[in-house]
């Protein structure tokens, strides 16, 4: 069975340009164009990975989504979720005064993609995420 | 020094009392309406009302007026006070607003005193107008930085996504390409790699230009900083044939400023020594302290900044013409960055450049203490 992975995007061109490299790579991909519809597919599809854009309608959808999911709460509606990676696409460059990298404390999640998207690394980075979370399983 | 409107009224008041030999002063400015607004006092009770009284006009119109206690039912003074005089504040026929002073026992002001604070309240009223423009720029300048922040966040994000379509495309993930259809291709990803270099660095000028947008400073380590760039910058100076030679510096010596922007500035100045020397060149990065002070050379053996761009070299967009003409890829905004950056970290950069040989860029800042972040 293919691996699922969801993409969590508002921008449709932006889905088109992740869309093509994982498909070509036999990935079953979802899309969700908010925060709120990201939450809901995560129940109905139990994705093997989500790419979460940080930079949606709103600056603090992406948080949300990813807070949530990741709650430390073993009652939350989430609980079940929680070991889904999370890969984050963030345009902020690395030079300006904000920064955000894997190890940072600034949003639960396992690994990020600079936009513009490389789709070689785009697909190692989701390979080798998937593996990982496979292994702890 | 920057002395805001606040620093100005504190200083007139104090020397308006000094002056006049005065118990008490007060500033009132005119605001909305033309009314006038009560803006630093010094002396007089918290219970004072603080508005405007009849004499505050007739010294608007020009000149000084006196008046005792006494003699002037009418006029409101605050409790043990006998005396009061009272002057315009005006720059150039143009009136700020009046500066009083009370004394609270004989003798009463004389003329000669009235002289002394009319003469006082002129050079006052030029410091708050001098005052009240610079605040003025400096909340232009903040709208400006601002507004280039958003629209370049508004103009990197459609870049990114063009920019990824045509990767995929590129790489093949939308079929199979002609030649023909690849070079067109790369043509406009080398396009787009363009505009997306040059919003990126306005949006670093923009920062570089807003201080609430810059990150807080601190004693950063030289080493690391430099040994950063340089560390970004192999790949790319072995590709073009080009040595880039670097060492570390025999001492730990840190700059006051932040990690990021110092490593811009060392970024941009190694990046341009590769970009503007010829394959089998070569660009040096030294350092060293000279007394209370740290430097960093970066020398090229390319092809020289012409005398006559000199000058403009700073300029945001400027690009001497052997730069163009070399069709190397360049914003233009690359030196102005580094320029405003050395500055915010009080430093100065200076540039030596022979046509033909080569360039050498030496900036130089302060001496911070031990480092205490980035090493």
């Amino acid at each position: 069975m293919p691996d699922k992975i969801l993409i969590v995007e508002d921008d449709p061109d932006m889905v088109t340009a992740l869309r093509m490299p994982l498909e070509a790579n036999g990935y079953e991909v979802y899309v969700a164009a908010s925060g709120q519809e990201g939450l809901q597919k995560v129940k109905e599809i139990n994705p093997d990975l989500i790419i979460l854009d940080v930079m949606m309608e709103t600056t603090t959808a992406g948080f949300q989504l990813s807070l949530q999911l990741r709650s430390p709460d073993p009652k939350s509606e989430y609980a079940p979720y929680r070991h889904i990676p999370i890969l984050i696409l963030t345009a902020i460059h690395t030079t300006t005064s904000l920064r955000f990298g894997p190890d940072e404390a600034y949003l639960p999640v396992d690994d990020f993609v600079d936009k513009p998207i490389d789709p070689e690394v785009l697909l190692s980075k989701v390979r080798t995420l998937i593996e990982k979370s496979r292994a702890q399983k | 020094m920057r002395v805001s409107e606040e620093d100005v009224l504190d200083l007139l008041t104090a020397a308006a009392m000094t002056i006049s030999v005065a118990d008490a002063a007060a500033v009132l400015l005119l605001g909305e309406a033309d009314r006038l607004v009560l803006s630093a006092r010094r002396g007089l009770p918290d219970d004072f009302p603080p508005g405007e009284i009849p004499l505050d006009r007739e010294a608007l119109s020009g000149r000084p007026v006196g008046a005792s206690a006494a003699d002037r039912p009418d006029v409101p003074f605050p409790t043990g006070f006998s005396f009061l005089l009272c002057v315009p504040l005006t720059v150039a026929a143009h009136p700020l607003g009046v500066l009083r002073v009370y004394r609270q026992a004989s003798p009463p002001f004389s003329p000669a005193d009235a002289e002394r604070l009319l003469a006082l309240a002129a050079v006052g009223a030029a410091a708050l107008q001098a005052a009240q423009g610079v605040a003025e720029l400096e909340r232009i300048e903040a709208a400006k930085s601002r507004f280039i922040h958003v629209v370049t966040h508004e103009l990197r994000s459609p870049i990114a996504v063009a920019q990824s379509l045509v990767r995929s495309v590129v790489r093949g993930y939308a079929g199979s390409l002609t030649e023909t259809q690849k070079d067109l291709f790369a043509r406009i990803s080398a396009r787009l790699d363009f505009l997306e270099r040059l919003v990126n660095d306005l949006l670093d000028l923009a920062a570089s230009r807003a201080p609430e947008l810059a990150e807080e400073e601190c004693a950063v380590a030289l080493n690391s900083s430099v040994g950063r760039a340089v560390l970004l910058l192999m790949p790319r100076a072995e590709e073009k044939g080009v040595n880039l030679v670097a060492r570390p510096y025999s001492e730990e010596l840190a700059v006051w400023g932040t990690e990021e922007g110092l490593d811009r500035i060392f970024v941009n100045l190694i990046e341009n020594g590769i970009k503007y020397t010829p394959p089998g060149g070569t660009v040096t990065v030294t350092m060293g302290r000279d007394g209370d002070e740290v430097w960093v050379r970066v020398s090229d053996t390319g092809i020289g900044i012409p005398p006559e761009a000199m000058p403009h070299l700073f300029e945001e967009f400027y690009r001497a013409p052997n730069a163009r003409a070399l069709n190397a890829v360049g914003t233009g905004l690359g030196l102005t960055i580094v320029k405003e950056l050395v500055e915010r970290y009080r430093g100065r950069i200076e540039v030596k450049s022979q046509v033909g040989e080569g360039t050498t860029f030496i900036v130089t800042f302060p001496a911070a203490g031990p480092p205490t972040c980035g090493f």
